[in-house]
């Protein structure tokens, strides 16, 4: 046999070599199409480039950055962030856990209830926000407009009252998403093992005790995944906003991602939209870590 | 006796009371849908009925305007196919043997470069969005079905990668080492023996990796152009052009997501089964 | 080379270590063509390593293995020509039954129609001979034992290894299946190496036994070897069912003096030293005249009995085939034949 004469090449070095001849591809296209645009962007933070004012291009050290800190619609792009990812996560748990705990009592019918579920998820985010924005939410003809004059409570400007406008922008991205959370718990919940509630009830532990002392903590992990996985979403949400109200009225919608847009690619200002994207991609980041953190440590 | 007939009562209302909070929930989610269906079949004047009209004459006048009109949608209609299913096929290609690699195989620094991955899939979009202009400039990329493709990688495949990765961590360990005996080598062992058990997942990821690129909307409008414009696109300047047509605008959004509802709706199982396999194991485990 | 001389194995000071944790300490091991070889040692003891070292499916950290005289340390597991039964069969579950029986065949491109006589005929020997269009998800547990087995023999290797392919069986067809193993292997002809945790498996089946501890072979001879003259207190306590009574002693002259009572001793002490009394459960009597106990327990298993006694500080198991004449409380004197006493020296738990 001609192995022994072959110098000594192990099992485990050639297990080595494959994995790096299989992940090699994806990890040169990730690295090109995503490490090396970041060091592009933050270079691009770092100049003025004005595609309206094309002469006065060029370097412009951390300027970019310093005019953030008396930007107010910049300050006002990160507190809308804040409030639209806060309250939309947090909604959608809630919602998405209590509709779950109810429908598992159900017996029947439940797949029914998952397909509808999955409708919002498969949308596209941007149809999804033409369509609150005409079908759903426009003065007069609108489905809540409707309801409302039927109500009694009058007509609003939905998406043209600032407060109603930011309200509405969540309510979009809590009913696109709420599906996903729904889902993921009712799984989760179905996993629970019925003898841990049969033991509960033998010990006497009324239906609250049960849920309070069995059915959270054992469902810890996936409430504490979703909510993860929802904060990455609401962090990067864009589409549907910019279809319902295109960060207005004025700037009453615009969140960070909004905003950096905005003056990117309509005010065409890429230096300074390079340096929000920068601070974006630094907030997501910080945030992710955060949590991964957070999840380890318990 | 009588307790007896009147706990059965209180369990009947007490399920119809769950039955009816579920079906409230199932209602705010297919209704603004079925309403959007509903609109496409109606008139312009119809749909300014108010009260709402329920029950109207039907008629196909918007789906003909939006498929063979001036503006007809059906050239976008390919260009998300195009884009899509190019995407979906670079994204597998790719994303397939890395998520071997990752899932199974022993190698030096696997967690690092898994969670590399982990990294490059929180990037908000918005963030790359302007290098990827730029460059795509330069190189004369811009409105080209190659460089939409190759962009869309970008979300895709870490996503990818690690739905994957769930899927081959399910295969039972002695797997390779039965085929490694059975005389198969690496190769052979990951086409014949391990692959065809994650048929399923290969089928879950590509559904979501085109339903993603399909839906994909950010990329599309910055990076496209005449000659390369999605649906999405199309939709978003459908509705900034014709403020009012609203049964226009419902035909042309049935039309764009009926791919995306079909493949919802059939694919149900498995997709319900990818958002919870990285939730509920991910949670579990890691 | 003929059939019958093909498949001896030598291990030659193997080494495994884990980062820092040392799972094999220098294994030294010689089989037969054709020997039936069984690993035995409790789990942690390093067989399973030593197995998946033979297979390739493990490298080692020092040392060699040859097969047949030629050095195979670092081939791959393709290239050794052994074949391997994993204790969860690893049977591909989207092929049916001949798709896995055909497998390691159809890997080095032998012809359909090959391939086909093979599995039938590898099929017949282990009676799956009328599954072979099903998959593995619609077999039983024994069914798929013999799928894994049929998947092994098909390509006649030189060398088989069996990975406790029993202990996934219920308790019944275990011991059916255990014959079954048995008479495929002596109809075959091939050497065979075969991890256990069970003595009484490793008994029954074995031509020779190697037993592990700590990740060392501590003792290897036939079963009766093993069984009549374990080599340290660690083989003694191990094998049996129950295992061996080892009580302190001290071995002077003629003597053996157990808590004070003096038992002829089977040699003379050569100088009065402490040492470990070992004595088999079957050996244990009841006497008139002997070492003072009380009945603690009684255990009846309808065909056998085991009764438990304290002497001193001590327990003593019994083991008859009789039903036990003592009842619990009994005061009585226990007797121990002189020529099946075993003798271990107390500080090194050698054999002496």
């Amino acid at each position: 046999m001609t192995a022994a004469a072959r110098p000594a090449r192990s099992l485990a070095a050639q297990e080595r070599r494959f994995a790096l001849a299989l992940l090699a591809p994806a990890l040169v296209v990730l690295l090109l199409t995503t490490t090396a645009p970041l060091v592009y962007l933050a270079w691009t933070s770092l100049n003025r480039i004005d595609l309206a004012m094309p002469w006065l291009s060029g370097f412009a050290g951390v300027d970019n950055y310093a005019k953030m800190g008396s930007d107010p619609r910049f300050w006002n792009s990160l507190l809308l962030t804040a409030v639209y990812t806060a309250s939309t996560v947090v909604l959608q748990v809630i919602l998405g856990l209590s509709l779950a705990l109810l429908v598992l009592q159900i017996p029947r019918g439940q797949g029914a209830l998952r397909i509808a579920a999955i409708l919002p998820i498969v949308l596209a985010p941007v149809v999804v926000g033409l369509f609150w924005r005409t079908l759903v939410l426009a003065p007069d003809f609108g489905l809540v407009d409707m309801t409302t004059r039927a109500l009694g409570l009058g007509s609003h400007n939905w998406l043209g009252d600032p407060q109603l406008a930011l309200i509405s922008v969540i309510a979009i991205h809590t009913w696109q998403w709420t599906p996903f959370a729904f889902l993921v718990l009712l799984a989760s919940l179905a996993t629970l093992p019925p003898d841990v509630y049969e033991a509960a009830r033998l010990d006497r532990a009324s239906a609250w005790q049960r849920f309070v002392h069995i059915t959270l903590p054992l469902l810890r992990p996936a409430i504490v995944m979703v909510v993860i996985l929802r904060t990455m979403t609401a962090l990067s949400a864009f589409a549907a906003i910019f279809a319902a109200t295109g960060g207005g009225p004025g700037s009453a919608t615009e969140i960070l991602n909004l905003y950096a847009y905005r003056t990117s690619f309509t005010e065409l200002n890429l230096g300074y939209g390079s340096s929000l994207a920068v601070v974006l991609l630094a907030i997501t980041l910080a945030i992710s870590f955060l949590m991964f953190r957070l999840r380890r440590a318990r | 006796m009588r307790t007896a007939t009147t706990a059965a009562a209180r369990r009947r209302t007490r399920n119809l009371v769950l039955a009816a909070i579920a079906g409230v929930g199932v209602a705010v989610w297919v209704f603004p849908v079925l309403w959007g269906l509903l609109t496409s079949f109606k008139t312009e004047r119809d749909v300014l009925a108010y009260p709402p009209a329920v029950f109207f004459t039907p008629t196909l006048a918007n789906y003909r305007e939006v498929l063979f009109g001036a503006s007809s949608i059906l050239p976008n209609l390919w260009s998300s196919f195009v884009v899509a299913t190019a995407a979906t096929a670079l994204t597998m290609l790719f994303a397939i043997p890395a998520a071997y690699a990752l899932g199974r195989l022993r190698y030096p620094y696997k967690r690092a470069s898994g969670f590399y991955v982990l990294v490059t899939q929180m990037l908000p979009p918005v963030g790359l969005i302007i290098p990827y202009y730029l460059v795509l400039q330069k190189i004369g990329a811009l409105d080209t079905y190659v460089g939409l493709a190759v962009i869309y990688l970008t979300f895709a495949l870490p996503f990818a990668i690690w739905l994957m990765v769930s899927y081959f961590e399910d295969v039972p360990l002695e797997m390779e080492e039965a085929a490694l005996l059975d005389r198969a080598g690496r190769m052979r062992a990951l086409w014949h023996v391990i692959l065809p058990q994650v048929r399923g997942g290969i089928a879950v990821t590509t559904i979501f990796v085109f339903l993603n690129a399909w839906n994909e909307f950010l990329f599309a409008v910055v990076l496209g152009g005449n000659r390369v414009r999605t649906v999405t696109v199309a939709m978003f300047n459908f509705i900034s052009v014709e403020q009012t047509q609203w049964a226009k605008v419902a035909a042309g959004a049935m039309l764009a997501m009926l791919p995306v509802i079909l493949i919802g709706i059939f694919a149900q199982r498995h997709i319900v089964k990818g958002l919870t396999v990285g939730a509920v194991k991910g949670g579990g485990r890691r | 080379m003929t059939a019958a001389a093909r498949g001896s194995v030598r291990l030659e000071g193997v080494v495994k270590r884990h980062g820092t944790t040392t799972v094999l300490h220098g294994v030294d091991l010689a089989i037969e063509p054709g020997e039936f070889f069984v690993l035995l040692g409790p789990s942690g003891s390093g067989k399973t390593t030593t197995l998946r070292i033979l297979a390739g499916l493990e490298d080692v950290s020092a040392g060699r293995v040859l097969m047949d005289g030629e050095e195979v340390t670092h081939a791959e597991p393709g290239e050794r020509d052994v074949a391997m039964v994993f204790q969860s069969y690893a049977l591909y579950p989207h092929m049916t039954v001949a798709g896995n029986v055909g497998f390691p065949l159809k890997m080095v491109g032998t012809d359909a129609a090959t391939i086909e006589r093979a599995v039938q005929e590898a099929a017949a020997k282990v009676g799956i001979g009328h599954l072979l269009a099903r998959t593995p998800g619609q077999l039983s547990g024994g069914q798929q034992q013999r799928c894994a087995l049929a998947r092994a023999i098909v390509r006649q290797p030189r060398l088989f290894l069996l990975d406790e392919p029993l202990s996934n069986l219920d308790a019944k067809l275990r011991l059916e299946t255990r014959l079954e193993l048995h008479a495929l292997q002596r109809a075959l002809g091939a050497t065979t190496v075969y991890v256990t945790h069970d003595q009484e498996e490793a008994m029954t089946l074995a031509d020779r036994i190697a037993v592990f501890m700590d990740g060392r072979i501590v003792q290897v001879g036939t079963p009766r070897d093993v069984y009549a003259r374990p080599q340290s207190v660690a083989v003694a306590g191990f094998i049996g069912t129950p295992p061996m009574n080892l009580l302190p002693a001290r071995w002077e002259g003629d003597a053996l003096v157990v808590d004070g009572q003096r038992l002829p001793a089977p040699s003379r002490a050569p100088v009065p030293r402490d040492v470990t009394l070992g004595i088999r459960p079957g050996h244990v009597t009841t006497a008139t005249q002997g070492v003072a106990a009380h009945v603690e327990r009684v255990e009846d298993l309808g065909d056998a009995s085991i009764v438990t006694f304290v002497a001193g500080e001590h327990r003593i198991k019994q083991k008859s085939e009789r039903a036990a004449t003592v009842r619990e409380g009994d005061t009585v004197a226990l007797a121990f034949a002189t020529d099946s006493l075993h003798l271990f020296d107390r500080a090194t738990g050698a054999r002496l």
